[in-house]
């Protein structure tokens, strides 16, 4: 009785906010003449053939795009989780000379448009050896494990500063060192953090387009968000049905791995225990 | 910065030492937060020195030059302040830039953090199908800025698109949205809402970490939902929420993708959708005037670093944290 | 008790100072920073490289293009001819669509690692050339180990900046009409013909809108390639030399023209038209049947066709055809710091004059520039659309005049000027005159007069 009024708010906004989504899987069975000139939901000829166009459109399959999008997504995942992680607990929890103006400069690092540091960063890579070469993720991975993403840097400070002090009183108290506090009061308490630190980087590498663009080569190393743009060439081919299937399907994993993950978020956290 | 005037340790000959041993022995492990502190920090500062930090101060040195991408470093000009004194006094283009982006800002971060908390409060419940509801919900920040995206959005927001269908059925005759100089930037607003998922995320992860316990103390003191939203909800997501703040107004003021694809790369029509980094991307690469484009940058980067510190200045009077320290 | 506290105080204070020396690490790194683009600068012009004397050695070079998986198919084709005459050389591909392209050259130029051959247009081929990016080609051409003798000579021509040859046009293109022969037949109505008058044409165009309920054409005071093609009927030109080679009446008459075209209904709402003004083919409104007629160039028609199920025509801009000219559609350009310079040449040289590659190439890039494959190739063409687009091309190729110069430096910011400058005219937010002003202005001070 109560829990209708809110499933019907609930399924309204969503019948809003997914109609765009819905169109573009209408789109993606219509073929290249009724894409341009039909603009209804419903494809008025069912062309399955985009799926199995876009997939085996180039040289390589475009299942090859998705291996090599996974890899760096989970390892950059990693590499977040546990780079920021580290650091988050030094800005939260630990006291130390000039914690406050590295504070400042970590959230100023989020502030300079990136544009302007490709170039900067590219030449600075290149100079390092990272760029090209038989594996050319180096550049794209490397900074991810040394917490160069200040967004999640800042996430978890916040996450952390909502976890009482009183249990790492009573875990000093006990004779704790700072590691002992890290591993053993505020890991455990940072699931929320990391889950959301998880599903951020695994998107944001999944849609990152301009980096990878950058400094990619090689049609087998190619990304998703690259592979997408070769459909369409402005001056020539417009191969837009099998652009949208494949858009479609990319977004399979990237939900998969949220609604895999955000599973982690239903559990509250009971920290009566923990208080002693 | 708070100094402590704690003795030095070569001068504990002080007879009169009335500081508790527990204090003393908070002393040591202040020394101990020093080397801890900086060893959790290294993978960080290693990162800021080796990756960030010269690509920051290179293109800070580059906006006082006349770098133009394709010439190499070692040719560029120096021209002092010329490009600053450029920006704000014979660039029309640039100050539209601001004002859009000010406007784009202004209106659309609070509408979004406000759709995100609505809906995270919807979803805060475990029914089933939640984890479902959730990603759906979530699904159009899946989309990033893929060209997809954009052929999507300026066929339901042009002349005959879905948008005026459904005005149709009211009587009410759509103008152009997305085509059309005045309501640009709208149709640019309205898909940075869309795209609210992000945020939701985060507030839900929040609205997850507050102790279940506090909510069973209120209703033992007899406090209904309204109350508990205003009392434990509210004042113990306030760091979750003002990391969103901070966090979607830097993203506002920084927005680029969702304009680029959306205007095919101009900022049109007519520089309606012209934002801030839309500009500076086409400053830098399309007309390579890359030293330009870097004072631009760092222009930027004073005006946000303000708005940030002005964000962190008021947070003291409302954000609560649990770890009772002041920040 | 409080001095002793003080003076602890300021001891602590020295202690920290010298204890920990973040202020001399921020110095440093501001120093080495400083010091930085100068050392990396060097490093990335360094090698202004030495060319292998083996011509046996082994040599790979990094190939550089933009278009699609049919471009890349070909490309990749005519590539491996060539490694099949010289086997020591191999060749490091990468392609990708034209959105972002030019970003990565440049950033790719940049580090000092732009590719040996790489694609480029006419849009940027000035910025590169005039900042000693490109090789200049001409000793090659001297030496004869590039020949251009083949190729229409203002086509050669048309690769040329500041007198030295900054690439090899590959794809001849010129402006095409396409408009919707469907359309017209089904209401009765005439096709439009080459060499009618700007003024006939438009009062064309206003009929079609009448009779059909589409209107009759795109408008294209927005288009670059449309405003230089009625600048040059008229005796000028979009660059002459340095400068810009018209002048503010110009640009307002203009506006103007169109601005009464819009007002008789020759063509859609400003909103329409504002789709129409991106550059992609599947926008175009003969394709999404906004419109009747779109202003493209003549070898997209192919690709036009293929986003529609009516049938398509076309036929030069109106005006005197003379005026239109053989544009390079693109160009493959060598790098100048590249470590294969030779070879470099000599596969552009192969490409562009070898029979075989020729023919696999075939027109996907426009018309061969080589004479003599152009004629095979076109023979052997099959697509109906893709004949139509090169029988209006080599009938007009007849009639054309010398091409016009490379485009300046700046030529990219002109061209969004335009863009910009129009809409305010079609949007109705500015007069013609104040528009044209305003982009006049824009426009000297993007090419630095």
């Amino acid at each position: 009785m109560r829990t209708w009024p809110r499933t019907v708010v609930l399924l309204a906004i969503l019948a809003v906010v997914l109609y765009p989504l819905v169109w573009m899987v209408g789109t993606s069975f219509k073929s290249q003449a009724e894409i341009v000139n039909n603009i209804g939901l419903v494809p008025r000829e069912f062309t399955p053939g985009n799926f199995a166009r876009g997939w085996t459109n180039f040289d390589v399959s475009f299942g090859r795009f998705f291996l090599n999008n996974a890899m760096v997504s989970l390892l950059t995942v990693v590499g977040n989780a546990v780079s920021c992680l580290l650091a988050a607990y030094a800005f939260a929890r630990l006291r130390f000379r000039l914690r406050r103006l590295w504070f400042a400069v970590m959230i100023g690092t989020l502030l300079l448009p990136g544009h302007v540091l490709i170039v900067p960063q590219y030449i600075l890579f290149r100079t390092f050896g990272w760029v090209g070469g038989n594996w050319p993720y180096l550049p794209l991975l490397v900074p991810q494990f040394l917490a160069t993403e200040a967004f999640f840097v800042f996430l978890m400070v916040q996450f952390m500063r909502g976890i009482p002090r009183e249990l790492d009183e009573a875990a000093k108290i006990d004779g704790a060192s700072s590691f002992t506090v890290f591993f053993h009061v505020i890991l455990p308490l940072s699931r929320p953090a990391l889950v959301t630190t998880a599903i951020f980087s695994f998107i944001w590498t999944w849609n990152d387009f301009f980096r990878q663009l950058v400094y990619l080569s090689d049609l087998e190393d190619y990304t998703v968000p690259v592979a997408l743009t070769l459909f369409i060439d402005s001056t020539s081919e417009s191969a837009v049905g099998p652009m949208f299937a494949m858009s479609l399907l990319s977004l399979v994993p990237v939900f998969l791995f949220f609604v895999a993950f955000q599973r982690l978020l239903v559990e509250g956290i009971n920290t009566s225990g923990l208080k002693g | 910065m708070a100094l402590r005037t704690e003795p030095a340790p070569a001068r504990s000959s002080e007879p009169v030492n009335r500081t508790p041993a527990a204090k003393r022995g908070s002393g040591r492990r202040h020394d101990r937060d020093e080397v801890a502190g900086y060893v959790f920090l290294s993978p960080w500062l290693l990162g800021l020195m080796g990756v960030t930090a010269i690509p920051m101060l290179l293109s800070l040195y580059l906006s006082f030059t006349n770098y133009d991408v394709l010439s190499p470093l070692s040719e560029v000009e120096f021209v002092g302040w010329a490009n600053y004194r450029r920006m704000f006094t014979s660039d029309p283009s640039y100050l539209h830039s601001v004002r859009v982006t000010l406007s784009f800002a202004l209106i659309a971060v609070p509408l979004k953090l406000a759709t995100a908390l609505g809906v995270a409060l919807l979803l805060n419940r475990a029914f089933r199908g939640v984890g479902v509801f959730r990603g759906l919900f979530y699904l159009p920040s899946l989309l990033g800025g893929s060209v997809a995206l954009a052929i999507v959005w300026v066929n339901v927001f042009n002349r005959e698109g879905a948008f005026n269908s459904l005005l149709a059925v009211f009587g009410i005759e759509g103008a152009p949205w997305v085509n059309d100089p005045r309501f640009a930037l709208e149709t640019l607003m309205v898909l940075a809402i869309w795209q609210f998922g992000a945020p939701m995320v985060i507030f839900l992860a929040g609205l997850k970490q507050v102790p279940l316990e506090l909510y069973e103390a209120a209703s033992v003191d007899g406090a209904g939902a309204w109350r508990k939203f205003f009392h434990v909800t509210l004042p113990m997501l306030s760091p979750v929420i003002f990391f969103n703040l901070v966090l979607e107004t830097i993203n506002g003021f920084q927005g680029f993708t969702s304009a680029f694809v959306l205007s095919n790369g101009t900022g049109g029509p007519v520089d309606a959708t012209l934002m801030y980094t839309l500009n500076l991307y086409l400053t830098g690469f399309t007309e390579l005037e890359m030293g330009y484009a870097s004072a631009m940058a760092w222009v930027f980067l004073v005006a946000i670093a303000l708005i940030t510190t002005l964000l962190f200045a008021t947070g003291r009077f409302w954000v609560h944290y649990s770890d009772a320290e002041d920040r | 008790m409080r001095l002793a506290s003080t003076e602890v105080a300021t001891r602590t204070t020295r202690d920290h100072r010298t204890r920990y020396p973040a202020g001399r690490l921020g110095r440093g790194l501001l120093a080495a920073a400083l010091a930085l683009p100068l050392m990396l600068g060097a490093a990335a012009c360094g090698k202004d490289g030495g060319t292998t004397t083996d011509p046996n050695a082994p040599v790979e070079l990094s190939f550089f293009w933009w278009g699609g998986e049919a471009r890349a198919k070909l490309t990749e084709d005519a590539l491996a001819l060539y490694t099949k005459k010289h086997p020591n050389v191999t060749f490091k591909k990468t392609w990708q669509a034209n959105q972002g392209y030019f970003d990565k050259l440049a950033t790719l130029t940049a580090g000092g690692a732009a590719p040996d051959i790489f694609q480029i247009d006419d849009n940027f081929l000035t910025e590169y050339a005039a900042r000693n990016v490109t090789l200049d080609l001409k000793p090659y051409q001297d030496k004869g180990k590039l020949d251009l003798s083949k190729f229409p000579p203002s086509l050669a021509q048309y690769g040329v900046v500041d007198g030295k040859l900054a690439g090899v046009a590959f794809g001849e293109n010129t402006q095409g009409l396409v408009y919707n022969k469907t359309l017209l037949q089904k209401h009765s109505l005439p096709d439009p013909t080459t060499g009618m008058s700007w003024a006939d044409f438009i009062s064309w165009a206003e009929n079609v809108s009448k009779t059909t309920k589409v209107p009759g054409t795109m408008d294209p005071s927005a288009d670059y390639k449309a405003f230089w093609l009625w600048l040059r009927q008229q005796g000028k030109d979009l660059y002459k030399g340095n400068q810009l080679g018209f002048t503010e009446q110009d640009v307002t008459a203009w506006f103007d023209l169109w601005k009464g075209a819009r007002a008789r209904g020759a063509t859609p709402t400003p909103d329409v038209i504002h789709e129409g003004n991106a550059t992609d083919i599947s926008k175009q409104l003969v394709v999404t049947g906004k419109a009747a007629t779109s202003w493209v160039w003549a070898n997209q028609m192919p690709e036009l066709k293929k986003s529609t199920k009516d049938e398509l025509g076309v036929i030069a801009y109106p005006g005197d055809p003379t005026a239109q000219w053989a544009r390079a559609s693109m160009y493959f350009s060598v790098f100048r710091n590249s470590p294969h310079k030779d070879v470099a040449v000599d596969v552009v040289n192969f490409l562009a004059n070898d029979l075989e590659a020729g023919k696999v190439l075939g027109t996907e890039r426009g018309l061969p520039s080589n004479l003599d494959i152009r004629r095979t190739v076109a023979d052997s063409v099959t697509d109906t659309s893709m004949k139509l687009s090169i029988q209006i091309e080599t009938e007009l190729g007849t009639k054309f005049g010398p091409s016009p110069q490379v485009p300046l430096k700046g030529h990219s910011k002109v061209r969004s000027e335009l863009i910009k400058a129009a809409e305010e005219v079609q949007f109705g937010r500015q007069t013609p005159a104040a528009s044209a002003a305003a982009f006049f202005a824009a426009c000297k001070a993007a090419i630095g007069t």
